[in-house]
């Protein structure tokens, strides 16, 4: 039993080192990489329904968007004035926001080819460069990440020169301005709560 | 390798909505960002990142620029979308990106004097390089065989880019109907460049011409997969959002 148990232990944990000694010589891109072809699959699976999908690419997503980071970059300045409990909610928030958006855009691009176009690496960051490859245009998007714990992580998604987490902090900030913490953190709450109301799949109009 | 990556995709691609904004960057955020426990030092690193430059857009008119916002919304509601989607019923999809890259074709002029007024002259040559292969080969520019066999891409160049490119500022954002977002600059780029664009002298009658770039906007439409629908369901003010884009996106396009 003892035996057992021990070559237990030690087999895990050799398992548990290669792990990690796998991660940390993958390159940010096929950490990228690894990530959207997971996502793509999971999309590609038929015994799965929309729910049970949704589901699955959360998590995926979750492994490789570094939430916390994105939020104190979109809050920037408001981050240090908000409360401990505030910016828990926020990265909450934001993170599902994040998640449903991306998810209600993926599934249009489901059959676009994606290339690979280069990656830089500086430090502790890295930046991915790729190019969805569509009939008509092409369109670069490209992945900024930081190395942490021995993994890539997604910190801001630059699409056609727009850095999303620059957008967000331009227009959150405008939201503070004009209604406070609290506005912004309840427009997120109305917000999510529409993505994710069957009735509002079909948008018409304002 | 299908796929779909990206995240918002396509809030860029927003071109046919968007328009413009005036950038004066400032580093963001000072050192010393918090006292909070939770915050790692790669947290801290991260907010300090400089690379990250912060675009300012001066609005000075944004209640009329709400309006035409307005305006524009409701016309590609109630007009745009439906034409676009009767227009996708028609003509199949392989039919409408080669009337996306013949209109791509024939804009060539804008693109290539431009480049030329940067002094890019290699980017100039390449626009005339596609023009010739494309528009024999390639059939009239219907097909982009400069693109798909011999990985030769466009230059995407404008009046508006070239104020830019020799510093001019962007001025202040404003909305013009059917067209989208612009600024001040952009929009005296949208002047000169009609001086460029060889359509203005093949239509000779007004409404030949309208007709020609509603076509043209419609079969953009067709192909657009629901870009503008993503920015309205998913932000919590598309206007800010579109507006903050189109600025950013400019000014990427003007460092390039």
């Amino acid at each position: 039993m003892m035996v057992r148990k021990t070559l237990f232990l030690v087999f895990g944990s050799l398992i548990f080192l290669h792990g990690l000694a796998a991660s940390a010589t993958m390159t940010p891109t096929d950490q990228v990489r690894s990530a959207v072809d997971a996502v793509l699959n999971t999309l590609k699976l038929e015994n799965l329904d929309r729910g049970a999908k949704r589901e699955k690419i959360r998590s995926s997503l979750q492994q490789i968007f570094y939430y916390r980071a994105m939020s104190q970059r979109t809050l920037a300045t408001n981050w240090r004035k908000a409360s401990a409990a505030e910016k828990e909610r926020f990265v909450n928030l934001f993170s599902r926001l994040l998640e449903n958006t991306y998810m209600g855009k993926i599934e249009a691009y489901t059959d676009e080819r994606v290339e690979y176009t280069g990656e830089k690496i500086k430090g502790k960051k890295a930046i991915v460069d790729t190019m969805i490859v569509t009939g008509s245009v092409n369109i670069p998007i490209s992945y900024k990440t930081v190395l942490r714990d021995e993994k890539w992580l997604i910190y801001d998604v630059v699409v056609e020169e727009v850095s999303l987490i620059s957008n967000y902090r331009s227009s959150y900030k405008q939201i503070v301005k004009k209604e406070g913490i609290d506005g912004l953190l309840s427009k997120m709450e109305q917000k999510i709560k529409q993505q994710e109301s069957p009735k509002d799949q079909e948008t018409k109009g304002q | 390798m299908k796929n779909p990556v990206t995240f918002v995709s396509i809030i860029c691609a927003l071109f046919i909505f968007s328009l413009n904004v005036t950038a004066s960057d400032h580093g963001l955020i000072p050192k010393s960002p918090s006292t909070s426990q939770s915050v790692t030092q790669d947290e801290n690193d991260l907010f300090n990142d400089l690379d990250d430059e912060e675009i300012e857009v001066s609005d000075p008119i944004e209640p009329f620029n709400r309006a035409m916002f307005w305006f524009n919304d409701k016309l590609y509601f109630y007009f745009l979308k439906p034409v676009a989607k009767g227009f996708r019923y028609i003509v199949p999809e392989p039919g409408r990106e080669s009337l996306a890259n013949f209109f791509s074709n024939i804009a060539t002029p804008i693109r290539a004097i431009n480049a030329a007024f940067q002094l890019k002259f290699k980017d100039a040559g390449t626009e005339m390089g596609r023009f010739g292969i494309n528009s024999t080969i390639g059939i009239f520019g219907f097909f982009d065989p400069a693109k798909d066999h011999l990985k030769v891409y466009k230059k995407d160049e404008d009046f508006g880019q070239t104020l830019g490119h020799y510093g001019s500022g962007s001025g202040f954002y404003v909305v013009i109907p059917f067209f989208g977002s612009s600024n001040v600059r952009d929009g005296v780029g949208l002047i000169v460049d009609s001086f460029l664009d060889p359509t203005v002298y093949i239509m000779e009658k007004r409404t030949d011409l309208a007709g020609l770039k509603l076509l043209e906007a419609v079969n953009a439409v067709s192909l657009d997969k629901d870009t503008y629908e993503g920015i309205v369901r998913d932000e919590l003010d598309p206007y800010l959002f579109v507006r903050d884009a189109y600025a950013q996106h400019r000014a990427g396009k003007i460092k390039k």
